[in-house]
């Protein structure tokens, strides 16, 4: 991106601080998408400085900025909707958090699907728990209930998958992985 | 008594003016589309063609996120095209989709304004 340069040493101090908070802002973004973000306000803000080259520049960094607004209240949309994107297009889990928490705030379907990931996160944590209890955790099935998971109570009710259980545990929750991703391009899509 | 009537006027004003924004708010994807459906253009150049065209000064930081969002849904494409002053211009076109879209829009649009008498 290429840098603004001003004449009067404030209206410089003024863009170079707003670029910064929007590189601060964007900086949870990849690097396409974060040059795609900075040219797009680099360009807002020279068209509009060239189409009011008569004022003083001061005023007219002054008056862009307003225009565009705070980068943290701009660019939270476009964030949370590049971040989205991006944990579609690379089933990274660190982007679906990111893109999830991003967007808690702009619908039920992201609160159950923050929920089925929290829930997706039980099961690496029941496979290490296996590999250390393996008595204690696994699918105990007993006359009117059942567990999977972790328990003390092993007596009462036998345990049934044995062996079977990790590889089980990891089918489920990859399973579970790819549902949220599918959901989340669903409604990406909408 | 004059000054309560005032005020009533003045609520009333302020209650059309809210009004006013709103609807052309709501109505702002619709301006976008039909400003885009006669020619591509950049950021800038929308904003100042909504307001000779439709007569609204939508500001940077509201056409911004719009456009991403009408991009999201397909209804836009876009185009970085670089300028001897070395700062390039992303120009936004309507898509096939972007089209569909806009006529069923002004249908919708027409559909609500015609049961107003």
């Amino acid at each position: 991106m290429k840098v603004l340069q001003f004449k009067n040493k404030n209206a410089q101090r003024v863009y170079d601080d707003y670029i910064n908070r929007s590189k601060k802002f964007i900086k949870i973004l990849s690097e396409k998408d974060r040059e795609d973000c900075l040219l797009e306000i680099n360009s807002h803000i020279y068209e509009f400085l060239e189409n009011n080259k008569g004022n003083d520049e001061i005023e007219n960094i002054l008056n862009i900025i307003e225009r565009l607004g705070q980068p943290e209240d701009t660019l939270k949309e476009v964030v949370a909707s590049k971040k989205t994107s991006q944990a579609i297009q690379t089933f990274n889990p660190r982007f679906l958090v990111q893109a999830l928490f991003l967007n808690i705030k702009n619908g039920f379907i992201y609160i159950l699907l923050s929920l089925l990931l929290l829930f997706l996160m039980c099961f690496p944590i029941l496979i290490i728990l296996k590999l250390i209890y393996p008595k204690n955790v696994g699918f105990f099935l007993s006359d009117h209930t059942f567990i999977f998971g972790f328990t003390n109570n092993v007596n009462n009710s036998p345990e049934i998958l044995g062996n079977w259980f990790i590889p089980i545990a990891i089918l489920i929750s990859t399973t579970l992985y790819f549902s949220i991703i599918f959901l989340l391009k669903l409604k990406n899509k909408k | 008594m004059c000054y309560f009537l005032h005020y009533i006027c003045i609520v009333k004003n302020r209650f059309l003016i809210n009004w006013n924004i709103q609807l052309k708010k709501g109505l702002l994807p619709l301006y976008v589309l039909q400003a885009l459906e006669k020619k591509e253009c950049y950021g800038y150049e929308l904003i100042q063609e909504l307001k000779l065209e439709i007569g609204i000064d939508v500001t940077e930081g509201t056409i911004y996120p719009l456009l991403v969002r009408l991009m999201k849904d397909n209804l836009l494409t876009c185009k970085w095209v670089e300028q001897p002053s070395g700062i390039p211009r992303k120009y936004y076109q309507m898509s096939v989709e972007g089209k569909n879209n806009l006529n069923e829009m002004k249908n919708m649009v027409q559909g609500i304004f015609s049961v107003i008498k």
